[in-house]
């Protein structure tokens, strides 16, 4: 009897932890990533250097967008990265959402500019859109189709863990 | 500069604090020398962890945004309040808060509890490697004091709109309070395992400690189901959202803790549950912890997260609860008691409600985890939601109960007496059951379920009552705050079954200056006003409400969008009476002008918190008669 109880006990807890462990180990569990495709919303908006405007023609094959607003202090600690990315050859589309043009200029002078272009969004249109809920949010776009949507920092592990996969299935943007 | 001193001074203390459990473990610890060396060094290392965590407090008043956990979290448009509470309101500040707590109960006990105590050392021991393990889950995976250099943000981003509410900043603190103030449950029982010795009677001490975390732990769950209802505008007191539950669980294997303790405090009858379930209690707690910041469950409680974090936690609790329960079943010999429980002894009945309790909490995890396990084996996502735990809540309740007053009759050690004639259970009986005829045939209250909560309740309330008017004119010891606990849970069971019975929502489309009828009350709006707050806009309605008896009062709900995050929250606008609340929320605005409103009756939601508020009043004032009787 007791030592029925004693290894019901001890097994049924290990279990428990044990399942724990898969789930957490084997399912990268990330709730910001979402990979259902969908169209690129149609869009015309002005450069934030210029009055020139920008529409879906000028976005050609794989590119990531990259919401980002001076206000957002998360946008600055994801900035780093993205510099890093850019150096690699990943071209990165900025879209600059709900900011002043001068302090989003200030902005990217101060930090550097990874971006091939930045989109001013200045009232959220597109980023409405495309299902924005806040800054920073990165897209994966191929050909006009949105594949890939991260809600939040992309650092290095969200990058190997949630983007690499779908940018080697895809076989994207040449790296590697 | 003195950032980095604040990590130091917490890097130093988790030193100290491992090196008074590796001295409880290798030093002789009944000699009284090396209990007041631990015991030294331990008062020490919560200081110099305390100082740090107070440096961080004067950071964030001072708006040092070159901490990056400050400029996510703090603004400088705050009111100090808030600066100090958006510390508690993302993982690594409020896992700071955490482990302060749990470093502060270990403090109290160090502090109170005598040098020549034969368990103080190991539990000091037990408390110091828990604060270890959280310790270095801080500074390796959450770091708290990460800066921004060189280029500090002038200002910070803001903290979340709906944590900006006074009891939001409260809940959090009394929920932690709750949940690691059984650490010294937990390392008592540890330490009477290792000591090994069955005739030190750790429970008495422990009563104490463990209904005071109780208290914690119930206005912790209490305050987030009152902020949910007002705040989030969600409606309801409770929704069994995943961290409730995980919340729910602890709370409940903590209430059979404390029953348990009460009868093995007196005899070292029960002895297994009592060191089993404190083992339950606190790996509850964690395993809350766990859930809530490895992100494993979308809530609007989950942290940002990290799956590094999840498999910290996961690593650390798993070595923690496993050694407890191997040392449980090594021990498992010494915690048997030469004497048996006597049948339909007071003892008896807590066995079979501890029982009860078990089921419930079994119940909750099975609705917590099956979710993921689905999830896990099929890819894909359900939800277990309110039928499946009322079918389960309601019975099992209900059946404890009718135990729960079984135990009022008997007594300790001894079998229960029925007598037929002359019993104060036939009066609460005849009382009882004339009152919930009355409520069937008059207040139209026709649903089983309520009827037979109902029934239960008043039957509590009453015997209870009736123990009250022995105790006062036949001065017969009675255990008055244990009473008034009781008479708390009798009362709370009636609200809940009146308030799912009684209450009704609607949402009505409804355009300015329309009215509409919904329960004999007349609903009129009136008007709509764009509002510029500080750092939000909203729109603000204004309603009229008009009852049948010709009362009139008006409703403003709000919607506010806040700038900075451009998150959209609902403030309601609530009307109180003695029975109902009226509960009125505004939603979109459709094409055609009108609006959605939602218009809710909430029967005795009120007596619902006031219920909680009864048993947690008591349990403290419980808790500071046993200090009382120990001194």
């Amino acid at each position: 009897m007791t030592v029925f109880f004693r290894v019901f006990i001890l097994s049924t807890s290990l279990m428990f932890f044990y399942f724990f462990y898969l789930y957490i180990e084997e399912d990268k569990y990330y709730p910001g990533a979402s990979f259902q495709t969908s169209n690129m919303p149609l869009f015309e908006l002005e450069d934030l250097y210029s009055d020139k405007v920008i529409a879906n023609s000028d976005i050609e094959g794989a590119h990531l967008i990259n919401v980002w607003a001076s206000w957002c202090i998360t946008c600055r600690i994801e900035h780093g990265f993205l510099v890093k990315l850019s150096s690699q050859g990943i071209p990165i589309i900025g879209l600059n959402y709900k900011d002043e043009r001068i302090d989003a200029i200030n902005w990217i002078t101060k930090f550097g500019d990874p971006y091939e272009l930045i989109v001013h969004d200045l009232k959220g249109e597109l980023a409405l859109d495309m299902g924005v809920t806040g800054a920073p949010e990165t897209f994966l776009i191929n050909n006009g189709k949105i594949i890939a949507h991260y809600r939040g920092e992309v650092n290095e592990m969200i990058w190997s863990d949630v983007f690499s996969p779908i940018i080697e299935k895809e076989n994207l943007f040449n790296v590697n | 500069m003195i950032i980095e001193a604040a990590q130091f001074l917490t890097i130093l203390a988790t030193g100290l604090f491992f090196l008074c459990f590796t001295f409880s473990i290798f030093f002789d610890v009944n000699d009284i020398n090396i209990i007041k060396l631990i015991s030294r060094i331990y008062s020490h290392s919560f200081f110099l962890f305390l100082s740090s965590f107070l440096i961080y407090v004067w950071l964030a008043i001072n708006d040092n945004f070159s901490v990056l956990y400050i400029a996510q979290h703090s603004n400088t448009n705050l009111p100090v309040f808030y600066k100090i509470s958006s510390i508690w309101s993302a993982h690594e500040g409020s896992m700071f808060l955490w482990i302060i707590f749990l470093s502060l109960w270990g403090a109290i006990y160090n502090f109170s509890a005598n040098n020549n105590e034969p368990l103080k050392a190991r539990t000091i021991g037990v408390i110091s490697i828990t604060t270890v393990g959280f310790l270095l889950f801080l500074l390796l995976t959450s770091n708290p004091f990460e800066t921004i250099l060189p280029l500090p943000p002038e200002n910070g981003a803001d903290i979340n709109p709906v944590l900006q509410d006074p009891l939001l900043a409260i809940h959090p603190p009394t929920l932690y309070l709750g949940y690691v103030g059984f650490v010294i449950a937990f390392g008592q029982a540890i330490a009477f395992l290792i000591e090994g010795n069955s005739s030190i009677n750790w429970e008495k001490q422990v009563r104490f400690w463990s209904i005071i975390a109780w208290s914690f732990l119930t206005l912790g769950i209490t305050l987030g189901s009152w902020w949910a209802y007002y705040e989030l505008g969600w409606g309801g007191y409770w929704f069994w959202d995943p961290v409730e539950n995980v919340a729910l669980m602890p709370w409940l294997a903590a209430t059979a803790f404390i029953h348990s303790l009460s009868a093995s405090s007196k005899s070292s009858i029960l002895r297994i549950w009592t060191i089993l379930l404190s083992i339950l209690v606190f790996s509850l707690s964690l395993f809350g912890a766990f859930i809530v910041r490895s992100g494993i469950i979308d809530s609007v409680h989950s942290f940002a997260n990290d799956p590094e974090r999840g498999l910290y936690l996961l690593a650390f609790i798993g070595i923690l609860v496993m050694t407890s329960l191997i040392l449980f079943s090594y021990r498992f010999k010494i915690l048997f008691s030469n004497k048996r429980i006597v049948s339909l002894s007071k003892e008896s009945f807590i066995s079979i409600n501890n029982i009860f309790f078990g089921a419930l909490i079994f119940s909750t995890m099975l609705g917590v985890m099956y979710p993921l396990i689905y999830e896990f084996i099929y890819d894909q996502k359900i939800s277990v939601g309110a039928p499946f735990y009322n079918a389960i809540f309601a019975p099992i309740t209900l059946l404890a109960c009718l135990f729960l007053l079984f135990s009022i009759e008997s007594k300790w050690q001894s079998k229960l007496k029925i007598t037929f004639l002359n019993n104060p259970l036939i009066i609460s009986f005849i009382f009882s059951l004339f009152i919930t005829f009355i409520a069937f045939k008059f207040y139209a209250v026709s649903r089983a379920w309520t009827l037979v909560s109902l029934f239960l309740g008043l039957l509590i309330i009453s015997r209870y009552i009736l123990v009250i008017y022995a105790y006062l004119f036949h001065s017969k010891f009675v255990n008055i705050y244990s009473v008034l606990a009781h008479i708390g849970l009798g009362l709370l069971i009636i609200s809940i079954a009146l308030n799912n019975d009684f209450s009704s929502e609607r949402a009505l489309n409804i355009k300015i200056n329309e009215t509409e009828t919904y329960k004999n009350h007349e609903i009129t709006f009136n008007n709509l006003q764009l509002i510029e707050g500080p750092n939000y806009e909203s729109v603000k309605a204004d309603f009229i409400i008009e009852n049948k008896k010709g009362n009139k009062f008006s409703l403003n709900p709000e919607k506010r969008k806040y700038f900075v995050r451009g998150q959209i929250t609902t403030e309601t606008a609530i009307h109180t009476s003695v029975l109902k609340d009226i509960y009125l929320t505004i939603g979109d605005q459709l094409d055609d002008g009108s609006w959605i409103v939602n218009v809710q009756f909430n029967y005795f939601i009120r007596w619902i918190w006031f219920s909680a508020t009864l048993m947690i009043i008591s349990g403290l004032f419980l808790a500071r008669s046993l200090n009382r009787v120990h001194s």
